[in-house]
């Protein structure tokens, strides 16, 4: 239940902060919106408005174009680095 | 003239010179095609999330430059043609907002290009300092042992006739 709590509050973050531009290279801003494995978290979840989900997702796709995130995590990349490239 | 950034990842099995060789190498082909460098930002070697052409490693180097339209498919050809990149990305600032934006990332480039040109000045400077401090803090603490050495022998005489 305390883990579901976390995704119950339906409001955008993004709108709360007025963020009008994200910067890719700015992984901090990105990690919210990212699963332990590194996937894109649905907005169901993350209470994200269309209009900043898209730019996340958009942003989210160059990081990875750029090697900042990784598109796949293995099993091995799980256990070995959790988040360590997202400082 | 529109607004880029390209972002550039140089190989890391290169050493720093030819480093900064390519990277020069790469603003010429900007430049050369007409276009006007604001900024760069190098954010140093990083490790890559996923290895790119057997490589974990690689030098990360934007630019931020604006150009006709009608170049970037020029640039973008040479740096494909470059094998010293191992991966480029650009993109493009057009509505008001992400030009709002891109003016903001180019003047924390250039605070961050300032605060390290300030940095390494007077990091030489204040090495000296710290070595004369060094220097005169030395004899200082010697002299302070010397002076709680025997206050810590003393107490510990008349103990010990007690406890016989």
């Amino acid at each position: 239940m305390a883990e579901r709590r976390k995704y119950k509050k339906r409001y955008c973050k993004y709108c709360e902060a007025k963020v009008d531009f994200m910067d890719y290279k700015d992984m901090g801003a990105l990690r919210f919106s990212l699963s332990e494995r590194y996937k894109i978290m649905p907005r169901r979840l993350t209470g994200n408005c269309k209009r900043h989900q898209d730019m996340i997702s958009t942003v989210i796709k160059r990081a990875r174009a750029a090697a900042l995130v990784p598109y796949t995590v293995t099993r091995k990349t799980v256990v070995t680095a959790p988040f360590e490239n997202l400082k | 003239m529109r607004n880029y950034e390209n972002l550039v990842i140089v190989k890391p099995t290169l050493t720093a010179e030819e480093i900064q060789q390519s990277l020069k190498a790469v603003e010429e082909v900007i430049t050369s095609n007409g276009g006007e460098i604001a900024t760069t930002d190098s954010m140093g070697m990083r490790k890559l999330a996923y290895p790119i052409e057997k490589n974990e490693r690689g030098y990360f180097h934007v630019i931020y430059y604006s150009v006709a339209p009608s170049a970037i498919n020029e640039i973008e050809r040479r740096f494909r043609l470059n094998e010293e990149l191992l991966r480029f990305i650009t993109i493009k600032y057009d509505t008001n907002k992400e030009i709002i934006a891109f003016k903001q990332l180019v003047q924390k480039a250039q605070k961050k290009i300032e605060a390290q040109a300030k940095v390494e000045t007077p990091v030489k400077a204040e090495e000296k300092a710290t070595e004369e401090v060094k220097a005169e803090e030395a004899p200082a603490t010697e002299e302070v042992k010397a002076e709680e050495a025997p206050a810590t022998e003393t107490p510990a005489a008349p103990v010990t006739p007690a406890a016989e």
